[in-house]
């Protein structure tokens, strides 16, 4: 497990970030999903609500847990920033303290009718930036034969006026 | 840990079978070993409210009792035969030496011969356990939780077949208690009202009974029991449309309307076990009254009141290898066992998969007889998931959290997107 970057953590805590989690099925067929509710908990594990026990989610998430496989978790932020977090889910949490926490949570936000079959808790293994300046940055230092001729030459002349 | 006669251990089953997630053949592992906590681990317990102290009697003595409301694994499995008493399992005729759990690096663990297995996590004690009702009766006793998120209702202790003499060689229920009271209904009602007190705790409630086949017709004196306790649930929740679990004898039709109509929403008849010759042994109530085609047939006859996947059967698996009249190999045993699983999926009725466990007091105990080994609860849990992928049948009423003892439909959760009750 890996330590999230304070700006990812605030990100992450932002309620204007869009947050979507991708698990795959048993054939491997990719799901990905909006989930709201996720955040990040004191002990630096990712953390969503999941309301339906019969979810692809909730399925794939398990698949993972019991398979030792990764899922991943984009996030965007209103400024278009944004990171990509690799992981493994480390527990799905259905009884004790925090799933009540969760539970109450929810039903204040939702009402009385509001469900939650579990909290499922992701231990991030790798992050990155995924801002397309920063992307761009990396790919010309790490393949710099990989671009347009007509820009490598703007860049040349950008870099060095004749 | 390889047993010396040749079995296969918890890590070569993993090896073997890598398509059954180790969680659930450590559950499999833990159930017929048990599972001890350390002082240590106790305490830990007690700090997360998982501890419930109670007195009870034993064999004829008062004795203090200490129970843990639940241990659980990463993935939400929930470990069956955890003891805070280090006689607990050990009165129970195991298969190998007892895990522990005890505190590591500052984690809760699982620990075979002094090796942290797997993390595990404390269940709380329901809110209501401490309580009393109106009339002074300890709640606890009059609504059982567990395991780990159902409500149980006892409807009555006795059991005809034990009366008679009859009774199967795996149980030890021999309670003289017939019926309850009205006093006794209304400390259900009112043991219920606290309970659901409890926000996000409950999924599951069940009603379980000894048999009764007397009446005007087969088991009718046990319908009219579960129809009382019904009603008084229905005051509780003040409406029908609450999922009741009934485990019951094999009821016929028109009574099952009746329970249908009383509030009952899914209907267990357990086999237990499906050679007929052993079946006649073994259950020896069962097959007097009335006969293993009568439990059969009310099994298939119970899908057109509960619907199909509704209805469920169980096997006790490990019943049918019982030294020396038994299956003698563990593929005879599966091979019968998955038979009598398709034929009830067939007809749309599911089976769930429950361990041996031989305790004092069973026909089991006096013959020295063990749970099977890991192996054999491996395969056959996972024999029955297919089959109940092949009928797309659900098992979600009887599944980890709402009957957290069987290790086949803790592998059915995969499959909860596919399937419809």
């Amino acid at each position: 497990m890996v330590a999230l970057p304070p700006e990812v953590v605030e990100l992450i805590k932002d309620k204007g970030t869009l947050k979507l989690l991708a698990t795959t099925d048993e054939h491997g067929n990719p799901h990905a999903v909006v989930k709201g509710s996720l955040t990040v908990l004191d002990d630096g594990h990712l953390a969503y609500r999941e309301t339906l026990e019969s979810s692809q989610t909730n399925s794939n998430l398990l698949r993972s847990i019991w398979f030792d496989k990764k899922v991943a978790v984009t996030i965007v932020g209103a400024n278009r920033e944004s990171y990509q977090i690799k992981g493994k889910p480390y527990r799905y949490v259905i009884n004790g303290s925090l799933y009540k926490e969760f539970y109450l949570a929810a039903r204040e936000r939702g009402g009385p009718d509001s469900e939650l079959a579990g909290v499922w808790l992701i231990a991030p293994e790798e992050v990155r930036t995924q801002s397309s300046k920063a992307r761009k940055e990396e790919e010309e230092r790490k393949h710099p034969h990989v671009r347009h001729y007509d820009r490598a030459v703007y860049l040349s002349r950008e870099q060095s006026p004749r | 840990m390889s047993e010396a006669n040749g079995e296969l251990g918890y890590k070569e089953v993993l090896e073997k079978y890598p398509h059954v997630p180790k969680f659930v053949t450590l559950k499999i592992d833990a159930a017929i070993r048990g599972a001890i906590l350390t002082e240590r681990a106790f305490e830990r317990a007690r700090e997360s409210n998982a501890v419930f102290e109670d007195v009870v009697e034993d064999q004829g003595r008062l004795v203090q009792r200490r129970s843990i409301a639940g241990a659980v694994l990463r993935d939400g499995t929930h470990l069956c035969r955890v003891s805070a008493e280090s006689e607990g399992p050990r009165n129970t005729l195991t298969r190998g030496e007892p895990y522990t759990i005890d505190v590591v690096d500052g984690k809760l663990q699982l620990v075979d011969n002094g090796e942290p297995v797997e993390e595990v996590f404390f269940a709380t004690i329901p809110e209501y356990y401490g309580k009393k009702t109106s009339r002074g009766t300890p709640m606890h006793r009059v609504v059982h939780a567990g395991p780990p998120d159902s409500l149980n209702i006892s409807v009555y202790g006795f059991c005809y077949f034990w009366q008679q003499k009859h009774p199967c060689h795996y149980c030890t229920r021999a309670q003289q208690t017939k019926g309850k009271t009205e006093a006794e209904l209304e400390d259900i009602v009112e043991t219920l009202d606290e309970a659901l007190r409890e926000q996000g705790k409950w999924t599951a409630f069940r009603l379980i009974a000894g048999s009764d086949p007397g009446g005007s017709s087969p088991y009718e004196n046990e319908a009219n029991e579960y129809v009382r306790v019904l009603s008084a649930l229905r005051r509780s929740f003040g409406s029908k449309g609450i999922p009741a679990r009934l485990v019951a004898s094999a009821i016929p039709r028109e009574q099952l309307e009746r329970l249908a109509e009383a509030g009952a929403t899914t209907y267990e008849p357990h086999i237990e076990v499906w050679d007929e010759k052993l079946w006649e042994r073994i259950c020896p109530g069962k097959a007097k009254y009335f006969g293993r085609k009568f439990w059969i047939n009310n099994a298939i006859d119970a899908v057109k009141v509960f619907g199909r996947g509704n209805v469920c059967s169980q096997l006790v698996g490990g019943a049918e290898l019982a030294q020396p009249y038994g299956f003698k190999t563990i593929d005879e045993a599966i091979e019968s066992d998955l038979q009598g699983v398709e034929f009830f999926a067939q007809h749309g009725v599911t089976t769930s998969l429950t361990i041996l466990w031989v305790q004092p007091g069973s026909v089991f105990y006096k013959e020295k007889q063990r749970p099977a080994p890991l192996e054999y609860y491996v395969r056959l849990a996972s024999g029955m998931r297919d089959i109940r992928r092949k009928y797309n049948l659900a098992a979600d009423f009887n599944d980890y959290r709402r009957c957290a003892i069987h290790p086949d439909t803790d592998l059915s959760r995969l499959d909860y997107p596919e399937f419809v009750n």
